[in-house]
């Protein structure tokens, strides 16, 4: 076939550019100047790369034309292919990035306003501001609806997140958890038992939430992976505070019950209010009491950063529920009925197991002597008390009136998380 | 599933054979042409399939198509080919700087080839390189046999090709332009110092043939259908990449004739 000059929309020279060593890439750019029928002409000093064109042209989808050996080198000419190579519009123009504070770039800048309400639930891992191409996924993402799974502040409690990860094995200072007398440790050993079994729980629901999250709403996907790091970190430090005495606790059976209506609740609101408002706001006070009456400063530090974390995690959930509450004041209904369905699953648990009353009582009177424990006896039923005043806030903060928050909080579970 | 109208054969060359015909024999269904396909291991098992009427239509490279053709003593129909089968060639490569003007240059030389059925790995390039007036007898052949019965589709023996070249083994190699490109695009070590030192004329390769006789209106309603599958549609966009394809065509018979003639010379047509 004779190419006419005049038929060459676009012209390449390769030089000395081979396939294989860069001439594809110069290629795939020329293409781009080229309307799908037009042609490519390519020089080309080398015999050998004229020679492979063809090749390569049929093989990306152009259709080899003509090749012209001349004195000065070689001439091929191409016809682009009618085909897409990728099965998606044009990438949209350069636009201005997101704007930098002070140098920095925060979750909460990079998109410019909030994500949609209804994104494509089949667009697949597409990365934000990408434009993904057809047919790549056929999943259907269950959490694709911005307003039921949304936090306004969501960007923010990302780079917090970010910003105050701690270290489990160097940030404690465990050589100072030795030396209790062996029955302050074993009730250490028993709340931090307590404490990780419960924590099992909080990493497990997020975890199952994750992958059903459209990464179209990424600030909650990148705030789950967060929430799931935390937790496993708090499992690993409550259990090495559990392991360095040498004592054992006991992982209840009553804990257990708790934990696995927790992991029944699969509505990521319903699961938002049980998990990280009731029982991990209710751990907010339980932390902060561990923390004030540790028996060593291992125990105390080791709380104090896991109370740190939980006060995202109280605070993503007040705010998810506030959004939700606010945008359709309906909502309350199905969540109380949340809360009563896993209280009717809880009957037969009737106040905090004895066993960890105790320990908690042992830990912070760091002795058998009547006077201390005493004085420990009551800073536990002062922690109840402040347990449930706080509650009560947070439900309230949450957009419930008075008479639905009291209703909630009494249904909470006497296991705490 | 309604019954199938059709019964096509094609050869499981690889896994992947069975992904694209899956999706194929869904895409016939719902253009109201219900195909059925059937494996063969060997493309002479699918010839002898479309003679005696197992199936109708063979999904056939180009030997096994002169081959079935000269058995049904020409009474066969083209129905439809790749772009790619349209212009499909062989290339000699040799190392970087062994560059030759001409072929006959390769004279007294090792000459590495594919699978001796592989019409563009092995027949193909004795008969062109002959015309180009190579005496090929003088040339030590070092032929790499592997995956007969599938008629070069595999690339096994290609990859062994280029690999005695760059290795030192061969002086020049022949495998098909597609095949070399495939293994560029893969960034296969054994090509990075090799170039292409002479390409043959362009012949055709793969094609669906029938029997002369299968009912007309049932044959060009099923190249309709086939001529009809669009690479940009993103359910059949996968299954057409696995296939190598990105437009089918009606096909002829014109560009087998050189292949005709190898194997003719080559006594491969009793």
């Amino acid at each position: 076939m004779t190419v006419d000059p005049e038929q060459v929309a676009h012209r390449v020279d390769a030089e000395h550019l081979e396939l294989g060593g860069g001439l594809e890439i110069l290629l795939a750019a020329a293409f781009e100047r080229v309307a799908p029928g037009g042609v490519l002409e390519i020089r080309t000093p080398s015999r050998a790369v004229a020679l492979e064109l063809p090749g390569w042209a049929r093989s990306t989808g152009h259709e080899p034309l003509e090749q012209i050996d001349r004195p000065d080198g070689h001439v091929v000419t191409i016809r682009r292919g009618s085909s897409k190579r990728i099965l998606a519009g044009p990438l949209p123009a350069r636009e201005a990035g997101p704007r930098l504070r002070n140098g920095e770039l925060h979750t909460a800048d990079w998109r410019g306003g909030d994500p949609p309400a209804e994104p494509d639930p089949f667009a697949g891992f597409a990365p934000l501001g990408s434009v993904p191409e057809t047919g790549g996924s056929t999943h259907r993402w269950r959490l694709s609806r911005r307003d039921s799974v949304w936090a306004d502040d969501i960007g923010e409690l990302v780079d917090q997140a970010s910003g105050q990860q701690w270290d489990a094995s160097r940030d404690i200072p465990w050589d100072t958890a030795a030396g209790l007398d062996d029955t302050t440790e074993r009730a250490v050993a028993q709340v931090m038992t307590f404490l990780a079994q419960n924590e099992y729980a909080a990493l497990y629901v997020p975890a199952g939430f994750l992958p059903q999250v459209n990464p179209q709403l990424v600030e909650l996907v990148l705030w789950l992976g967060s929430h799931i790091h935390d937790e496993a970190r708090h499992i690993e430090v409550f259990t090495k505070r559990s392991l360095l005495g040498g004592r054992h606790g006991y992982a209840l059976a009553s804990t257990e019950l708790s934990l696995s209506t927790l992991l029944e609740e699969h509505d990521f609101t319903a699961s938002s209010l049980l998990l990280n408002v009731l029982g991990e706001g209710t751990f907010l006070d339980l932390l902060r009491f561990i923390e004030t009456h540790a028996p060593d400063p291992a125990t105390a530090a080791a709380a104090g950063l896991a109370h740190r974390d939980e006060r995202r995690h109280v605070h993503f959930g007040i705010s998810n529920i506030r959004r939700s509450v606010s945008i359709d004041p309906d909502m309350v209904g199905p969540l109380v009925t949340a809360a009563e369905t896993r209280a009717a699953k809880l009957v037969s648990l009737s106040g905090l197991s004895p066993v960890l009353v105790e320990s908690l009582t042992i830990m912070a009177a760091r002795s058998l002597q009547p006077a201390d424990l005493s004085d420990a006896a009551a800073d536990v039923r002062s922690l109840m008390q402040t347990m449930e005043r706080n509650r009560l806030r947070r439900l309230q903060s949450c957009g419930f009136d008075r008479a639905t928050a009291r209703h909630l909080s009494d249904l909470h579970t006497p296991n705490l998380m | 599933m309604s019954a199938a109208e059709l019964r096509l054969g094609a050869v499981a060359y690889h896994p992947r054979i069975v992904t694209i015909w899956e999706r194929f024999r869904t895409y016939f269904a719902d253009a109201g042409v219900p195909t059925d396909y059937i494996l063969f291991s060997n493309y002479e098992r699918l010839v002898d399939a479309v003679l005696d009427g197992t199936v109708d239509v063979g999904w056939n490279t180009n030997t096994a198509y002169v081959a079935l053709d000269h058995r049904a003593g020409g009474r066969t129909r083209i129905l439809g080919m790749r772009d790619v089968d349209r212009d499909w060639a062989t290339v000699l490569v040799m190392r970087k700087g062994q560059q030759v003007g001409s072929v006959t240059e390769l004279t007294g030389r090792v000459l590495a080839l594919g699978s001796r059925d592989s019409g563009h790995a092995a027949i193909l390039p004795l008969h062109y390189l002959a015309r180009e007036g190579l005496d090929v007898a003088s040339c030590r052949l070092l032929r790499f046999d592997t995956d007969l019965g599938k008629h070069g589709d595999t690339g096994d023996s290609e990859l062994h090709v280029v690999r005695a070249v760059a290795e030192g083994e061969a002086d020049a190699g022949a495998l098909s332009a597609a095949y070399f490109s495939a293994f560029r695009a893969e960034s296969v070590p054994a090509v990075a110092d090799l170039e292409v030192v002479w390409r043959s004329p362009d012949y055709y390769h793969c094609n669906f043939t029938i029997l002369d006789w299968l009912d007309r209106e049932l044959s060009e309603r099923w190249s309709r259908a086939l001529l009809a599958m669009d690479y940009d549609d993103p359910g059949l966009r996968t299954a057409m990449e696995l296939e190598g394809v990105r437009r089918w065509y009606p096909g002829d018979r014109e560009g087998y004739a050189s292949l005709q003639a190898a194997m003719r010379e080559q006594a491969m047509l009793p």
